[in-house]
């Protein structure tokens, strides 16, 4: 048996390379890079951060909902993603550990903009299309990068996404649900979609990020793929949701907003016009439409609850 | 913050679908006692699932393999008198005598009602 104190970090790194690249799963208490630990602690963060920035806008939709089983089931849907995010921030905790981090600098970093979430949950919602066309895209592109995780090197991350992914699924068929009855409806309902089609194309889009670092100055791809934490690229991502919701949403007879949009045979690739990337990176600088709202619902509800937080600290003398 | 550090301590759920299978890892959570960790286990993993019980275990009493434990556990592949690969060349015997192998499926299917 090798002595670990003798072991240079060099020769760590290598085994730790062998080790992902034979497929082992790599756990909380192993030996990693830093760069490793950086780059899983900023994805995972991010992914469970935007998990709970996501649900406290759409538990506003419960009120709005227009029937009692719309009600319930978007209820379901917020306590999942709330739940994904617990399990989401265990994860990044155990990670932070050595550096002496919680839940509650995760929380600070989100306040003061050091910690980002995902650029669509910056944007508007206006009609109850909204909450579906969320459900059926937006988390149906969460649903494409998150599967492709499963089998990431970081093997809590890779379990975690096992109990989320499973979830996701009936999230997606609550949208297409939402989604179907409205298509099927009234005019006034169909043109609902549309309209809602037209405000989430470019944040969709958006979702997957920059096709390059290039484009917004820094990005994570070409380490998460390194380290076996992700298989493929962000255009990767855009071209595989293109390939299973194109053709569903034009057999609703919705049109896709981008006049220039069509598949390309020879190179067998979906040609689009680029969303307004300036745009995207103010939005995930916190200046996007919604952004200090959300923010700020973030806030009111960590300040309304830390009588909870209180209450806990209290029972354990 | 540093309060919080003080309060919350980290528990690893297990839990089991039906009273006759094994207890699964699920994951683990922060909670200020084992009580808490009952209800938010319950909460964050067993919304949908079916599930006959539950397990709270205080990390701190877990005894957990380091890496080069780990490197223990790798089996040596020259077993077999161990398992029932070693006696496969039975099968082929008793077709001698004209009599069927008593394999694991048919001895496992012996419990029950005579047939």
């Amino acid at each position: 048996m090798t002595n670990a104190n003798n072991t240079t970090e060099e020769k760590q790194l290598e085994q730790f390379m062998q080790r992902i690249e034979a497929g082992d799963k790599i756990e909380a208490d192993d030996w990693m890079p830093d760069e490793y630990r950086m780059t899983l602690i900023k994805l995972i963060s991010m992914h469970g951060m935007s998990e709970i920035m996501g649900a406290l806008p759409e538990k506003e939709w419960v009120p709005k909902a227009p029937s009692l089983q719309r009600k319930l089931g978007i209820m379901a849907k917020v306590q999942d993603e709330m739940g994904h995010g617990q399990l989401l921030l265990r994860v990044t905790e155990d990670l932070m550990k050595p550096y002496g981090k919680n839940r509650a600098d995760l929380m600070q970093d989100l306040f003061n903009g050091d910690l980002k979430f995902h650029n669509v949950f910056h944007m508007e919602t206006k009609t109850w299309a909204d909450a579906g066309i969320i459900g059926w895209l937006v988390d149906g592109a969460a649903i494409i990068t998150q599967t492709d995780m499963l089998k990431a090197s970081y093997g809590p991350y890779a379990r975690a996404l096992q109990r989320i992914c499973a979830e996701e699924v009936f999230h997606a068929q609550h949208g297409e649900s939402i989604i179907l009855a409205l298509s099927e409806g009234t005019e006034g309902q169909k043109s609902m979609v549309q309209e809602a089609l037209d405000r989430w194309w470019q944040p969709l889009l958006m979702f997957f990020g920059p096709a390059s670092k290039e484009t917004t100055g820094s990005s994570k791809q070409d380490l998460t793929i390194k380290y076996k934490i992700r298989t493929k690229t962000n255009e990767e991502f855009r071209q595989i949701f293109f390939d299973k919701y194109i053709p569903r949403i034009l057999s609703l007879g919705l049109k896709i907003p981008d006049p220039t949009f069509h598949f390309d045979k020879n190179g067998k690739l979906w040609m689009y016009e680029q969303p307004d990337w300036n745009e995207f990176k103010k939005i995930i600088k916190n200046q996007g439409p919604r952004s200090e709202a959300r923010l700020n619902l973030r806030r009111q509800s960590y300040e309304y609850n830390s009588w909870v937080r209180d209450a806990l600290s209290a029972s354990t003398s | 913050m540093g309060e919080e550090n003080t309060f919350y301590q980290e528990y690893e759920i297990f839990s089991k679908r039906t009273p006759n299978s094994a207890f699964q890892h699920q994951f683990s959570l922060l909670a200020p006692n084992e009580d808490m960790a009952l209800i938010m286990a319950q909460e964050n993993f067993m919304r949908r699932e079916p599930v006959a019980d539950i397990w709270i275990v205080n990390r701190k009493h877990l005894k957990r393999m380091n890496a080069d434990e780990k490197r223990t556990l790798v089996r040596l592949e020259n077993k077999e008198y161990r398992t029932t690969k070693g006696y496969g060349y039975l099968k082929k015997k008793w077709r001698q005598y004209e009599q069927e192998m008593l394999d694991e499926k048919e001895i496992l299917s012996w419990g029950g009602e005579r047939k």
